[in-house]
């Protein structure tokens, strides 16, 4: 359970999720044809009605959260980040966006090692060598199931290739 | 094709080395998973998944039947030797099999765990047997109307799996609802939220949403915090399983089976709910009541038996009518859309073999299941010892293969990290993903039936009350919001009454 300023901004992010995707999302990414006959066969009457059930979502959450019992302090779940802890979601976040980015340069494999060492690291560096020589077996077994045995076109990107 | 041609059929289709080889490793995998801490039988059949594609259908399915009845037993044995529940149905199993374990007698524990399992999981999937067949034949009547009626009724399950709050997990659910909406819209060609992007067309990939959603955030919790768990796991102790002791506590082993099954084949209750409510009858009825939570064998039994009783029924929704039982069912039913299967009523007549196939193999898992737990009970020490720091990134390592083998798409592997960062935001803020992944399944369905029933009725809302079946999932439906309304209401209650009275004592001591 979160506190109630947390629950509070939780439901106003909600809502603000469903206004933008009611007036902003729906009519600007749906593309309804010029005659629909029958308005619940408009692409867009669907979309519509699941954003308006989550404003609703939004607006009895944030009301919930004001109005409702308060969770005592104690028992609330603390949504604060320390800053040893943001950093490893930064570098984890980086490591992530790289690992898309690498896929289709360095090849599925390759890539796959380098971010299993790179979590290894960033969770510590205990059992190294094992972790390394994980890093480099998993990905290497799974390549060869996939690509011989599952007949899947992995990667191979465009510096070292496998056989 | 007849009965009897079907089960022949599918007969043959067991009668292969490998569907007992992949129900084996299934079996052994889900066992390992779950007995694993930080693993969870959800993550291993989702990351099971993608290695089914090379196999043919029925030995694909058969393996991950086999992870996902593994998994259910597996997580029993961390509950009563480390008190850390592998599955959330654990829990009920660590009340008595830790205490037992204390004693010395985990060894007693974790055996009757597992009879009580196995008896169950094939409790469960004769029920299967007997029903799934019935109600498909009764389901093949019928026509949009109904089956849009019957996924409304079966929304109702988001109830059971929203976890604290209703209200989240319909929020998670209209999310899951929305998502499914994107790619080009069936009856008028345009596009739908594809916001220009060719990959998104073809709407969003179910598995690389299912995998982002239930196995990063896990990876992301852990690089988050990257504390090393100090698990102190017990001995086995000397303590046999006597005879004696079995029987006494049959009848809680029966009891339990029922209620698993009963509450498994009801779509959204699952396995936590049964095994406290089987653990609960027991210790009612038992006359050691009052060992109970102190280490009572009974209780163990009880509550492995309601645990697995409900492993079998989940299949019934699943099988006879297409909609999924739980949230493991619900990724299952991506194994059969992998390998061009539907789930539901047709899935009798036109693949007949494979429905039979399955419901033999079903049988020789429970078999499979008492081995390969046997052995699972003495090695769990190793098990166990799996460092978190290499089993995360190995996790991250299989996330990407797996997605990307899909549909050989590096855009899949986007989406999967996308949804893992999704993931992790409602896990911290507290919104079940459970919800998410149910809406995103049962969207389409629930729309295009809406929309057949709209063009057949030529825009006339009655034909949803056309007939006695839709008039019964609709009354179905009512009841079942009235009961959750109440039971909401109930909670919230409970809830301000808990709140004024830690407001008084904070009061008194001030």
């Amino acid at each position: 359970m979160l506190s109630r300023r947390d629950e509070i901004l939780t439901g106003l992010g909600v809502m603000l999720l469903a206004a933008a995707t009611l007036w902003w999302i729906i009519p600007t990414y749906i593309a309804i044809p010029r005659r629909v006959p029958i308005k619940a066969l408009s692409p867009a009457f669907w979309p519509t009605i699941i954003a308006w059930v989550m404003l609703i979502c939004g607006a009895l959450l944030a009301l919930r959260a004001a109005f409702g019992p308060v969770t005592p302090d104690a028992a609330a779940d603390d949504l604060s980040v320390s800053r040893a802890e943001g950093l490893r979601l930064l570098a984890l976040g980086a490591i992530l966006v790289g690992v898309y980015f690498a896929l289709p340069i360095l090849g599925m494999v390759w890539v796959c090692m380098i971010a299993f060492a790179l979590l290894l690291l960033l969770s510590g560096g205990s059992n190294l060598g094992w972790g390394l020589l994980t890093a480099i077996l998993l990905p290497l077994a799974l390549y060869f199931f996939f690509s011989k045995v599952a007949g899947v076109a992995i990667p191979q990107g465009q510096i070292v290739r496998l056989p | 094709m007849t009965f009897l041609e079907a089960l022949s059929a599918g007969f043959t289709l067991v009668a292969q080395w490998e569907s007992i080889f992949f129900l084996g490793l299934g079996v052994t995998i889900g066992v390992i998973a779950g007995a694993i801490p930080g693993m969870s039988a959800t993550m291993a059949v989702a990351l099971t998944l993608p290695f089914t594609f090379a196999l043919q259908p029925i030995f694909g399915i058969l393996l991950l039947l086999g992870v996902y009845k593994g998994g259910i037993f597996g997580g029993s044995i961390p509950a009563i030797l480390i008190k850390t529940p592998g599955t959330p149905a654990s829990s009920a199993t660590a009340l008595d099999g830790y205490p037992m374990a204390e004693q010395g007698r985990a060894g007693e524990a974790l055996s009757m765990s597992l009879y009580a399992s196995c008896i169950a999981d094939l409790m469960s999937n004769l029920a299967l047997i007997v029903f799934a067949a019935w109600l498909a034949s009764f389901a093949l009547n019928f026509g949009p109307p109904e089956m849009f009626t019957l996924i409304v009724f079966s929304l109702t399950i988001i109830a059971g799996v929203s976890g604290d709050s209703l209200i989240k997990g319909i929020f998670a659910a209209g999310v899951g609802l929305m998502l499914a909406t994107i790619g080009l819209d069936f009856i008028a060609g345009t596009e739908r939220l594809t916001f220009g992007s060719i990959d998104m067309r073809g709407g969003l990939n179910f598995i690389a949403v299912l995998i982002g959603l239930f196995a990063l955030p896990e990876i992301i919790s852990y690089m988050r915090k990257s504390q090393a768990q100090d698990h102190r796991v017990r001995g086995m102790g000397y303590s046999k399983l006597k005879w004696l002791d079995f029987r006494r506590c049959l009848k809680s082993i029966f009891r339990g089976s029922a209620i698993g099954v009963f509450l498994g084949a009801i779509p959204g209750i699952g396995a936590a709910p049964s095994a406290f409510l089987s653990y609960s009858e027991a210790r009612r009825a038992s006359p050691n009541r009052e060992n109970f939570g102190k280490g009572e064998l009974e209780g163990v039994a009880a509550a492995e038996a309601g645990n697995n009783g409900v492993a079998g029924a989940t299949l019934i929704p699943l099988l006879s009518l297409g909609i999924p039982g739980d949230v493991i069912t619900a990724i299952i039913i991506g194994a059969f859309m992998v390998h061009n299967l539907t789930p539901g009523p047709l899935l009798f007549l036109n693949n007949a073999d494979i429905v039979y196939a399955l419901f033999i193999g079903l049988i020789a898992s429970s078999f499979l299941l008492l081995i390969i737990g046997s052995v699972a009970i003495r090695l769990f020490r190793y098990i166990a010892d799996v460092p978190s720091n290499l089993l995360f990134p190995g996790v991250l390592v299989l996330c990407i293969f797996g997605v990307y083998a899909v549909n050989n798409s590096i855009f899949d592997v986007a989406v999967m990290l996308v949804m893992g960062v999704v993931g992790y935001i409602m896990l911290l803020l507290r919104i079940p993903a459970a919800p998410f992944l149910i809406g995103f399944i049962l969207g389409p369905m629930l729309e295009n039936n809406f929309r057949q029933a709209m063009l057949m009725s030529r825009g006339d809302l009655s034909i949803f009350a056309r007939g006695p079946i839709t008039i019964l999932f609709l009354c179905l439906t009512v009841i079942s919001v009235v009961l959750i309304i109440r039971s909401t209401m109930r909670a919230a209650r409970l809830k301000r009454e808990m709140a004024s009275y830690a407001a008084k004592s904070e009061q008194a001591q001030g």
